[in-house]
């Protein structure tokens, strides 16, 4: 059963043993020869590199980000009701209900986000 | 064939890493992916007791509900960690635990 | 009308409030303290509408309690949130000052809108009987605190305080729910009552494991010892209402969860007696660290988080006496000390918020000759202080001679030994704030302190309440 997964292995152990030779080749054989600051600097298709290596992103992109989870992932509860109660939810009334005032606390929520300027990427 | 202790026993290993995680590590991004591992660590051994405590062939998905409930919880949690973090980020530079303890006594 | 309106009108005022806070200009924001207020005390009058047991069909009683300890405790997070809601007012240029936006004026309409967030989680903590519930409810309050702690972000205490709340609070959670899951293998069920049924008949060892990451999340809700290192730092650091809030609110309602999730393993013969000897090393830790740590504090916001652990410390007590029996069970108990402990620790806040507006410190410094500057709130302080030591005629003294009778009658010689120092070291760490406010005298030209109308309302009622309770504590026990 085990021998399924020996593409697999065979796999990992090229790709990990192609990253690592390269890594070695690159500073057993770099070492040796004479070295400059141009030639220690990074490549970029022989662009000159232009500022820092991390970039500084807007506290902004967090925040769509933290929107986006939190949104998204509601639809954990809206999945399973959808498929466990198709039927049951047109004869209970009740459950098209409570899975609609959930949606609306959801509005509340994004209401709340959009009035506070948290979705306004300008400014 | 798996068995119900293979599961209890990664999500053990997984409990464990995340709890020493946050004991040891000085980074609170890395803690709080830590405790994020142990909030998972306690939905794998849900679904695994629920999966294997079947009742008339079926499992028992009152486990399996208190899941969706800590995966949301767990995104909310994050949601307002994060945002305390960027906050204390942005006044004191650092991410460092250690370096939080203005105050003493 | 079934008990569960209560917490949905919560939910829904919480909601109107943010929006309209959302949809207000910045200078009316008072304004919605007051609405908040409002709104929670035309809640506590609802609750008093409500009977339990109410004949109602709904498929919510599988994960909803509505018995008179319940509804009991859900008075306690009503009245506990009205009473922040007025400190938070009189808190707010505090407030204002240290929450400021970057463009423009301070944001405090949300810290009115959350305390009625976190009162539905309170509330819904005080009726959960299913580990779903439990957990979700708990975890309502947790991160609705998470950003009260936090919410002076101009003040790098107050940050420095929301991290450690959120490290260490994400951490129980972890535990709490890693306890749940084994407590749900061992026994196959997720209501309290079928756990109940079916414990006996569990395993031992995942019994016993799940019941020890329990106590050991739980510990930190009610700020005992494996998980009391938060204390200190997160009161000090929080704006004081919240502070009060956390002391109060948090506690009450994790103590009536632990209440309902210990209860099943010490129903069980073979868990019983190292369940209970777990426990009773749990207070004894708790009140022996409680009290030694608070005798050299210096800053009363720090006394009062370790009176916090020490008060926790005797409710273990009372807890692992597990007292069935007569007037005075463990449960009765534990519902008379919280009420004593919400009146007395309010009103303490309530004098540290008022002073800490006039003189911007915390120390117990700041109280020194209060009595001269303001003889009300000198007396308000002596109160307060006299009824955290347990000074008889007041709430706390009972709140504590309760404890004692329970643990005498389970024979916990040993922990009532530990708690007769504990409390004696109260009295001395106590005292020494009334010998600042009545001996030491104010320091050269020190102004009178003012007291608003509606903080001396509140004195005076919590004043009233703490004496009350001292003589006539059937007020409370009567209710349950």
């Amino acid at each position: 059963m085990l021998s399924e997964y020996l593409p697999v292995l065979i796999q990992m152990i090229t790709a990990t043993g192609l990253a690592a030779s390269m890594l070695i080749l690159s500073v057993v054989l770099g070492k040796s020869g004479n070295q400059s600051d141009i030639k220690n600097s990074p490549y970029e298709c022989g662009m000159l590199p232009i500022g820092e290596g991390q970039p500084r992103f807007s506290v902004k992109f967090y925040m769509v980000a933290m929107l986006f989870v939190l949104f998204d992932i509601e639809v954990v509860f809206m999945y399973p009701w959808a498929v466990v109660f198709r039927d049951m939810i047109v004869t209970h009334t009740i459950m098209f209900w409570s899975m609609l005032s959930f949606a609306g606390i959801l509005l509340v929520a994004y209401l709340y986000a959009l009035k506070k300027g948290a979705l306004n990427w300008k400014e | 064939m798996t068995t119900l202790n293979d599961y209890l026993i990664a999500s053990g290993l997984l409990f464990s890493i995340g709890l020493f995680g946050v004991m040891f590590r000085r980074n609170i991004i890395v803690i709080f992916m830590c405790l994020e591992m142990m909030l998972n660590a306690a939905n794998l051994s849900l679904v695994a007791f629920s999966r294997f405590n079947t009742s008339a062939g079926l499992p028992d998905y009152n486990g399996q509900m208190l899941v969706f409930f800590i995966i949301t919880v767990a995104a909310a949690e994050v949601a307002v960690g994060l945002a305390i973090i960027i906050a204390m980020f942005r006044s004191r530079r650092t991410v460092d635990v250690d370096e939080i303890s203005s105050m003493k006594g | 009308m079934p008990a569960y309106y209560l917490e949905i009108a919560v939910v829904v005022l919480g909601l109107v409030l943010l929006l309209v806070e959302a949809f207000t200009p910045p200078q009316h924001k008072r304004r919605i303290g007051w609405a908040a207020l409002a709104g929670i005390a035309a809640t506590f009058l609802l609750l008093l509408t409500v009977k339990s047991h109410c004949g109602c069909d709904s498929p919510m009683w599988q994960f909803y309690d509505d018995s008179s300890l319940s509804l009991f405790f859900k008075g306690l997070a009503l009245l506990c949130t009205a009473f922040v809601l007025m400190l938070g007012l009189e808190y707010l240029p505090v407030l204002e000052k240290y929450s400021a936006r970057a463009g423009g004026g301070p944001a405090t309409g949300e810290f009115f809108a959350l305390p009625v967030l976190i009162c539905a989680g309170l509330m819904w903590m005080a009726s959960a009987i299913d580990i779903t519930t439990i957990f979700l409810s708990l975890e309502l309050t947790t991160i609705g605190f998470y950003i009260m702690v936090a919410y002076m972000r101009r003040n790098v205490g107050s940050l420095e305080a929301g991290v450690k709340y959120l490290i260490l609070g994400a951490l129980s959670t972890g535990i709490l729910v890693y306890g749940l899951s084994w407590l749900f293998g061992a026994t196959g069920q997720t209501g309290l009552d079928a756990i109940r049924t079916a414990l006996p008949s569990a395993a031992r060892g995942p019994a016993l494991f799940a019941f020890a990451l329990i106590l050991i999340a739980l510990c930190f809700k009610i700020a005992a010892v494996p998980f009391h290192f938060w204390v200190p730092d997160v009161y000090q650091g929080a704006p004081t209402p919240v502070t009060a809030f956390l002391s109060v609110g948090s506690k009450a309602a994790g103590f009536l969860v632990a209440i309902r999730l210990m209860e099943p393993f010490l129903a069980v013969e073979s868990l019983r007696t190292t369940c209970i000897a777990i426990l009773v090393a749990v207070a004894c830790a708790t009140l022996i660290l409680g009290n030694l740590a608070a005798i050299p504090q210096g800053n009363f916001k720090r006394l009062l988080a370790y009176s916090s652990i020490s008060h926790a410390g005797f409710l273990l007590l009372a807890l692992a006496s597990d007292r069935h029996t007569g007037e005075l069970t463990s449960t009765r108990i534990i519902a008379f000390y919280l009420s004593a402990y919400l009146c007395m620790t309010l009103l303490a806040f309530a004098v540290l918020i008022i002073i800490n507006k006039s003189t911007g410190s915390d120390e117990l410094k700041a109280f020194d000759g209060l009595h001269r500057r303001n003889p009300f709130l000198g007396f308000a302080t002596l109160i307060a202080a006299a009824s955290l030591a347990g000074v008889p005629l007041t709430a706390g003294f009972l709140g504590k001679f309760f404890v004692f009778i329970a643990a005498a009658g389970a024979q916990q010689w040993l922990a009532i030994g530990i708690a007769v120092a504990g409390a004696a070291a109260g009295f001395y760490y106590y005292f020494k704030v009334i010998r600042h406010v009545y001996w030491n005298t104010a320091p050269e030209g020190a102004a009178a302190i003012p007291v608003s109308p509606v903080a001396k309302s509140l004195l005076i009622i919590l004043i009233a309440a703490t004496l009350v309770l001292g003589v006539y504590p059937q007020l409370i026990l009567g209710l349950l």
